[in-house]
């Protein structure tokens, strides 16, 4: 058996262990997203737009996880509404903000990698580049959107006569208890796997200039910057939907 | 949080996050003209002209169209400021390696004095400013829309930044020898702090601190375990990139320093809720304690893995691609640019999984168990 394979079959094992019916659920969206992605590569190599394959796949993959992660189906609604709109708002900063500090494709770290490769490629980069922001910042927007989403619905359910205005100060003040750790899972996800390229700088003594203007850093560190606005644009978004549903619910009733 | 401030109502309280907001916007202004702070000499390109634009073919009929360009610019610092200079640049239209460049862009110049003409090649663009400015709105959304834990959230992750710097450059110092040793360690450090920052100093901290470091000590040991009985069939670290060490314990350090934001996230999660309930509802027994946070931990879980997953395989996209269009099977693409990132968010995945049960029993033990067992008592 393979590594992966090996190591694929435990995680499920645990999954169902400490889960159960949530846990397969966990897993399969897990697998599920891995299948989106490389499906989207592949469309993306048989020259289909990017980016639009990027928003496609970034609904579904909303979807999947957000409807899979939860089990509150009200709040998972909302949970999906909210993060979709996160994901277009996100796409309308990261276009621009690509296009300014052009960091697509390959730095010169990576020339040991494409040694004998073609580069004639045919498809824009900075479009593939636009694509990887927005995919790698999927999981976070879904994570915030749950988390914001599960903690009003549970306020709810405890204090169901809660006025509105206090449901939406409510929803910050998770917000600002999910903010810190989420930062930091973002920050050591990202800088955890880029260490072997920092230990790169620090051996071959690049300036502070040439670490700020470099390719592959600016590019990874404008990543964890979109998945950090992407959360706390989250955080508004979400508590505002959850609020506009509660009242629609509301208005119901009175009906 | 939001409206803490409405009682104060000083005016330092209300407007801090729009002062500091208006102070980076002046910084990154700052930055936009900051050439002479460089040693290498910046030009500044004033026109392009296109001199041609051919189709090219390889060898796999993938299509491209070269474009030859020549960039006309000044020089904005150093001893040849204010001079003109022409410079011609090939670029490739899908951009994987080279650059088209357009008029206002700055770049860096690799200058060759000949026979007394000065000329030059462009050696990289200049991304200082657009790096700024990012830094700069996400500093702003934060601090405006989340204040004071905003601030802590930054404070915490600027704390990371420099210990992991530091970290780096240690790891250098010692040619890179005892790397797990140094991230190993580091990674308590890095747990301690920023649970001190988000939480402070007290039970819960140090609980949550130490089912961080059990659920991320556990993981890298099952993953030792499996690599052992598998033989490691199918991590291919010869695909790891920048690797300029001994690649097994550095893809181990990666995935230490890449969980454990996740893990930490997580205990904090459970255990703050546990906390909560035990507060709520102070007879609760140590069974139903472990039992409410599995729950928790299994809602969580599924979502975090995720999180995960898309910052380690996303970022392998591009070269993905360029495997894919050089004619390689997918399954040999697979191996040798995304299996890495798959092996780590597998591994990442099962600390997340085994952090639950660790994180409860540990709350159980601490204060469910002591509390019963103090009743007993009475």
């Amino acid at each position: 058996m393979g590594t992966i394979t090996a190591l694929g079959l435990l995680l499920l094992i645990c999954m169902v262990a400490v889960g159960g019916t949530q846990g397969l659920q966990a897993w399969i969206s897990l697998i599920f997203n891995f299948g989106a992605l490389f499906f989207a590569m592949v469309l993306m190599a048989f020259h289909l737009p990017p980016v639009l394959v990027t928003l496609v796949t970034g609904v579904i993959v909303l979807a999947m996880t957000i409807f899979l992660g939860g089990n509150d189906s009200s709040s998972t609604m909302v949970a999906f509404y909210a993060s979709v709109a996160v994901l277009f708002l996100l796409v309308i900063l990261i276009i621009p903000v690509e296009h300014w500090a052009q960091i697509q494709g390959f730095g010169q770290e990576d020339s040991e990698d494409l040694e004998g490769m073609s580069t004639i490629l045919g498809i824009s980069y900075l479009n593939v580049a636009i694509s990887t922001a927005i995919l790698s910042t999927l999981g976070a927007i879904a994570e915030a959107a749950i988390a914001i989403a599960a903690g009003l619905a549970e306020i709810l359910e405890q204090h169901p006569k809660i006025t509105l205005k206090n449901l939406q100060n409510a929803g910050f003040k998770v917000g600002s208890q999910i903010i810190g750790t989420t930062f930091n899972t973002l920050f050591f996800g990202f800088f955890g796997g880029f260490l072997a390229l920092f230990i790169w700088f620090a051996g071959v003594h690049y300036s502070l200039g040439e670490i700020l203007n470099d390719k592959i850093l600016v590019g990874e560190v404008l990543m964890v910057l979109f998945s950090m606005m992407s959360v706390i644009a989250t955080i508004p978004l979400t508590t505002w939907a959850m609020v506009a549903s509660e009242r629609q619910a509301r208005k119901k009733f009175l009906k | 949080m939001i409206n803490g401030t409405k009682d104060t109502h000083s005016f330092w309280q209300r407007w801090w996050p729009y002062l500091v907001v208006i102070l980076g916007a002046l910084l990154v202004l700052g930055v936009a003209h900051d050439d002479q702070l460089y040693q290498t000499p910046i030009l500044k390109i004033q026109s392009v002209k296109q001199i041609s634009s051919d189709k090219q073919t390889d060898q796999f009929n993938n299509e491209d169209r070269q474009v030859e360009q020549a960039l006309h610019g000044v020089i904005t610092n150093g001893p040849n400021k204010g001079k003109h200079l022409q410079i011609d640049n090939t670029f490739l239209k899908s951009g994987a390696t080279t650059l088209g460049y357009h008029t206002g862009q700055k770049v860096f110049l690799t200058v060759h004095h000949h026979q007394g003409r000065l000329s030059a090649t462009i050696s990289n663009l200049k991304r200082d400013t657009a790096l700024a400015f990012t830094v700069w709105l996400t500093i702003s959304l934060l601090l405006i829309m989340m204040r004071f834990s905003g601030f802590m959230a930054l404070a915490s992750v600027v704390v990371n930044g420099v210990l992991f710097w530091l970290a780096v450059s240690w790891n250098t110092n010692t040619q890179g020898g005892i790397v797990l040793v140094i991230f190993g360690g580091l990674a308590i450090v890095f747990a301690a702090l920023t649970l001190l920052i988000v939480i402070g100093f007290n039970r819960q901290m140090l609980m949550t601190l130490l089912a961080t470091i059990g659920g991320t000590a556990l993981s890298i040991v099952v993953a030792l375990i499996v690599f052992a009985l598998t033989h490691e069939r199918g991590v291919y670290y010869e695909s790891m990139q920048y690797v300029t060490q001994l690649p097994r314990p550095l893809f181990l350090a990666e995935t230490i320093l890449g969980s454990l934001g996740a893990v930490m996230d997580e205990s904090t999660d459970i255990i703050a809720s546990l906390m909560a309930l035990k507060t709520e509802k102070p007879d609760i027994s140590a069974k139903q304690i472990f039992k409410s946070g599995r729950q928790i931990g299994g809602e969580i879980m599924g979502p975090l893995v995720n999180v995960l997953f898309f910052i380690f395989v996303a970022e392998t996209l591009p070269l993905a691609l360029l495997f894919l269009k050089n004619a390689n099977s997918w399954g040999y693409t697979f191996n040798m640019t995304m299996s890495l990132g798959v092996v780590q968010s597998l591994i990442s995945g099962i600390g997340i999984v085994l952090t639950i049960p660790l994180a409860c029993g540990i709350t159980s033990l601490m204060i469910g168990g002591h509390k019963s067992w103090g009743r007993l008592q009475h």
